[in-house]
């Protein structure tokens, strides 16, 4: 449809080019004629106010011999134009710029523009804002659950909360939330480094030292703790030390066996903080070779074609997609990046109960995961935003 | 895929552009008839491809699409509808998509409504139009795209500015940009009259309609932006001389010039090299005030430094336009021949002065405006030049302006004769010197300054008056004889008698309420009685309000004079959680004598609120309500000029023949 508007006005700016055209074979109105036509415009004004009396006949005389002595002049003067010259040359470059201005429009609008991108009106997002109101109102009834319980609520109640509010950005609640567990015997070196970054979430990005206390707890149990280490990094770069920061930022990454979702964001900060040190920037595949993902995905080819399609054809062709990557699965159901992407897939479609299905499985097969593993973290947070 | 049809109408609008800088200049210097008229289509589409981008952003902006950044950034769900559609033009890409909508506009009215222009001189001026717009376009979709999008979109928009929740600055910009960016098109005239080396009486009439209809637009705007400033700002003051003021009254002080002299190029011939000169230094300074307000230099001059990327491609415009034309200019303009020859005393002698007068009160200004940045930027000292340098400076020049403004008119083209003017005047200067008088008597004093300047508006009232008089002959003829001669009159005349008097009232306002203001600051517990201008003011505290998306702190007022009840004042102060900001709405009895303006400032001291003591401001400014009238005045009587189809011619008057009863000229 868009690309149907947009053919619409490619082809009206043309028409609009090719307009003068028409104009083949007319006379071109000279300058010297117009000055002479209002010239002799002024005179009779002048007559006519003569007429009426608003001047005086002797005031009229001098004027009509000064605008006569002014169209002497300009026909003296008389650089009447040379007839218009026009021919084929001419027409030639009004039909290239015709088909130009169309493709460097389209040119320049495919440098700006998102295409793919719908536009959504407030009033069109109701869904939307149920669903945060609905969110809203379960936090609400867990919150209050927990606080009624007796002992204290469940330590993973009070981080499933937490989590939410990091969510919702409600920085303050989340912490607040967490402070419940983190004295705990059972509060993991994952919990503490949550607790942290919801603090330094909370202070605009600043490592407070009651921030920098619970990340040096989260080390202590678990010097390996990816979150903690990068919280630790920042911390030290913002006391400073951005040398040390970034050499632990890089010894950690050494320390990674096989890639991880993390190591992104490693490299990133490792090289921020490098770049006003002068180090040399380092690159992601240098620590995890095989990072990129072995699982065929959509090929090129198939990207461009869904480009090309309108919203229906679309959806049909990405279920089919999908619906090729449920078969596969069946035929290989331990590959847990598999059944992740199945998970995301059916939930961005909208079918809550596939979805829960899939995740239910990588959620299977993350058991066996090493426990810092991000990925058993990023399936229940899956599933805990499935509506339903 | 609304915003994106903008983004594509837009891309193509500056595709269009470009053929249009080049095509139909080229044309009319092979004498190409098809390349010359392809810049009427093209101007037609670029509007058209520029409407259609503008709509698309506006409709984003009604629906509150927030798939679009800029409508994050500057609306939010809940504003009433009229705001979220001036929300359109309240960011700086918005702005900037009005000024080419704008620009793109004055180039199609050539294009459609110009049909007496001959080819070349049309496809010259709308080429140099293209210019300008490829230079805009271009900025806009390089630096300041306003179709930037964001996914997944933000619950909702961040900006319920409460200030700009006001119906007359929602308006403002539109107006303002109208007159500002009107004059690219006499620009792009005067360029395209320097290409061709020919300007004469046809160039200037060709261009007076354009230079009138930016020349209104202006002053309607400028006259809103202070009328707001005036009820929203909760300060009494309707002018600030303040930088984004100045940027807009230059370029209407030089435009006025403009308007005067272009006269003198129509009717007379003459005046040519500086006509043309004012029209690129009238925009030229319409182009500045847009690198200045929209550069970010205002804020500070080292934010600025830190952020150039638009401020450097603006002032890369600024330099390529000002430069080149002038450059243009000193190269093309010695070969003008001069026209008519006049006497100093004459006409043209008068309007002479205006220019000079005028083009002086400009330069004062830009002085003004400017050297603040230029000490911070090279010194690094902040210095604000404020209302005491511009009243010492301005004043001076404006005063004689208005005297001799008023005689103008009745000097006759060519060699005039003053003393019989002023012998015509003398009852007039009498009047002038009566009327200070009265006011001297009616007040308790004031600064010498301020009699003068009511003496000199009189003059220039009475004066205006008894030249509309003289034409159409009332008092000398039977009263018919003088309406039918009054409806003979061209209606330019009748649009000069109704602008000179409008800025007489205007000035009559500007002084009343500056000369003889008074205000009082007061801290005042429920029941307390304030004294001003002979009215007895009593507060009755304050209660707590609801409105539709603020609370309100409204106190109560009840104004006497001896004794017998003349109103209630309910000023407010409004605070908006969304936005978590506070206005102050104030409360204005309003007369034609003057207004009585109250507005409720802060509590003064923690927990006075709780007590009832309240920090009171009144004000009471005679005559304030001249300047809008007036200013209304000037409009209309542009608009009368405008709506003038007739030509204008100027009779010289011959010398040799003495008469003795001096008749005015035209």
């Amino acid at each position: 449809m868009l690309w149907i508007v947009f053919a619409f006005l490619a082809l009206l700016a043309a028409g609009f080019l090719l307009l003068p055209l028409r104009s083949f074979g007319s006379k071109v109105s000279d300058r010297t004629d117009g000055s002479v036509s209002i010239l002799s415009d002024q005179l009779q004004e002048v007559d006519a106010d003569a007429e009426r009396g608003l001047i005086s006949p002797e005031e009229a005389r001098a004027a009509r011999i000064e605008i006569k002595r002014r169209i002497l002049s300009q026909e003296r003067k008389g650089q009447h134009a040379e007839p218009a010259r026009q021919g084929r040359p001419a027409s030639i470059v009004v039909w290239a710029t015709a088909l130009a201005v169309p493709v460097a429009a389209g040119a320049l609008y495919l440098q700006l523009g998102s295409p793919d991108m719908p536009s959504i009106a407030f009033a069109e997002r109701e869904a939307e804002r149920n669903q945060q109101v609905e969110i809203a109102g379960l936090t609400e009834r867990l919150l209050e659950r927990l606080q009624s319980d007796p002992g204290g609520g469940p330590t993973e109640g009070w981080m499933l909360l937490g989590q939410t509010y990091m969510r919702m950005g409600r920085y303050r609640d989340a912490v607040s939330a967490m402070e419940n567990v983190t004295g705990r015997p059972d509060a993991s070196s994952a919990i503490l480094s949550q607790y942290a970054e919801a603090l330094i979430a909370a202070d605009d990005g600043i490592v407070t030292p009651a921030a920098r206390e619970a990340i040096g707890r989260a080390r202590d149990m678990d010097p390996s703790n990816p979150a903690a280490t990068y919280y630790e990094a920042i911390a030290l770069d913002q006391a400073g030390d951005g040398a040390e920061a970034h050499d632990l930022l890089i010894a950690r990454l050494d320390a990674a066996n096989g890639p991880a979702p993390w190591m992104e964001a490693f490299v990133a900060q490792a090289n921020s903080i490098g770049e006003t040190l002068g180090r040399e920037p380092v690159s992601l595949a240098a620590f995890a070779p095989t990072a990129g993902g072995d699982t065929p995905g959509p090929t090129a080819g198939d990207v461009a074609a869904a480009a090309d399609m309108s919203e229906d054809d679309r959806a049909a062709f990405i279920r089919s997609m999908v619906e090729r990557l449920a078969e596969r699965l069946r035929d290989d159901p331990d590959d847990l990046d598999g059944w992740m992407r199945l998970g995301n897939a059916y939930r961005v479609l909208g079918e809550a109960a596939k979805a829960r299905e899939a995740y239910l499985t990588a959620n299977r097969l993350a058991e066996t995961l090493p426990p810092d593993d991000p990925r058993a973290q990023e399936i229940r947070q899956a599933m805990s935003e499935l509506p339903g | 895929m609304i915003p994106e049809i903008g983004q594509f109408a837009l891309a193509l609008a500056l595709a269009i552009a470009l053929v249009q800088s080049v095509l139909p200049i080229l044309g009319a210097s092979r004498g190409d008839l098809v390349w010359m008229r392809s810049a009427r289509t093209s101007a037609l589409a670029q509007l058209l491809f520029i409407g259609i981008a503008f709509a698309a952003l506006m409709r984003s902006f009604m629906v509150s699409d927030f798939t679009v950044a800029n409508v994050v950034e500057n609306s939010h769900s809940l504003k009433p509808m009229l705001f979220k559609i001036a929300g359109t033009w309240g960011s700086h890409e918005g702005s900037l998509l009005l000024w080419v909508l704008i620009l793109a506009a004055f180039g199609a009215g050539v294009a459609l409504l110009g049909t007496n222009i001959p080819d070349a001189l049309k496809a010259r001026t709308l080429s140099v139009q293209a210019w300008i717009s490829t230079g805009f376009l271009s900025f806009l979709l390089l630096t300041s795209n306003p179709f930037e999008r964001v996914f997944p979109p933000p619950p909702d928009g961040n900006d319920l500015n409460p200030l700009l929740q006001d119906v007359g600055l929602a308006m403002h910009p539109p107006l303002l940009y109208f007159g500002y960016v009107g004059f690219s098109i006499v620009f792009s005239f005067a360029v395209a009259a320097l290409l061709e080396g020919r300007v004469d009486a046809a160039w200037a009439r060709w261009v007076r309609p354009w230079t009138l209809a930016a020349w209104m637009s202006l002053t309607a705007g400028i006259a809103l932006g202070s009328w707001w400033a005036y009820y929203e700002l909760g300060w009494g003051g309707w002018w600030f001389w303040d930088p984004v003021e100045n940027v807009s009254f230059m370029p209407w002080l030089l435009g006025t010039a403009l308007l005067h002299s272009a006269i003198v190029t129509e009717k007379r011939d003459a005046f040519k090299s500086w006509t043309i000169l004012l029209a690129i230094l009238t925009f030229s300074l319409s182009l500045l005030g847009t690198f200045i307000v929209r550069s970010g230099l205002l804020t500070s001059v080292h934010a600025f430094a830190v952020d150039p990327e638009r401020g450097l491609y603006i002032l890369g415009l600024l330099g390529l336009s000002i430069g080149g034309s002038l450059a243009l200019y000193a190269w093309r303009a010695p070969s003008m021949e001069g026209g008519g020859l006049f006497a100093p005393i004459s006409r043209e002698g008068g309007l002479l002065i205006n220019n000079l007068l005028l083009v002086v009160a400009t330069g004062t200004v830009l002085v003004g405006t400017l050297y603040p940045l230029f000490t911070e930027a090279l010194a690094d000292q902040k210095i604000s030049v404020g209302p005491p340098f511009f009243n010492a400076s301005f004043i001076p020049i404006m005063l004689p302006l208005l005297a001799i403004m008023a005689v103008g008119p009745l000097l006759s083209w060519k060699r005039a004769d003053l003393k019989g003017v002023f012998q015509r005047l003398r009852f007039v200067a009498l009047m002038s010197g009566l009327a200070a008088l009265a006011v001297w008597y009616l007040t308790e004093g004031g600064p010498a300054l301020a009699y003068l300047s009511i003496a000199i508006a009189t003059w220039l009232l009475l004066a205006t008056l008894r030249e509309w008089a003289t034409r159409i002959r009332l008092f000398d003829v039977p009263f018919a004889q003088a309406v039918r001669r009054a409806r003979n009159l061209p209606r330019a005349a009748h649009g000069m008698t109704l602008a000179h008097a409008g800025l007489a009232v205007a000035v009559f306002g500007f002084v009343g309420s500056s000369a003889w203001k008074s205000e009082k600051i007061v801290f005042v517990q429920s029941g307390a009685v304030t004294e001003i201008a002979g009215f007895d003011v009593r507060f009755d505290g304050v209660q707590r309000v609801q409105g539709p998306n603020y609370v309100a702190d409204r106190g109560t007022l009840v104004v006497t004079r001896d004794g017998a009840p003349v109103t209630t004042l309910y000023p407010e102060r409004r605070f908006y959680p969304v936005a978590q900001s506070t206005t102050t709405e104030s409360a204005i009895r309003s007369t034609l004598a003057g207004d009585l303006y109250a507005s409720l400032a802060e509590p003064a001291a923690e927990g006075a609120a709780q007590s009832g003591a309240w920090t009171l401001r009144i004000l009471y400014e005679p005559l304030v309500n001249f300047i809008w009238i007036g200013a209304a005045l000037l409009v209309l009587g542009g608009g009368l000029s405008l709506s003038d189809r007739r030509l204008r011619v100027g009779a010289p008057r011959r010398a040799t023949i003495p008469k003795p009863q001096a008749t005015p000229a035209e």
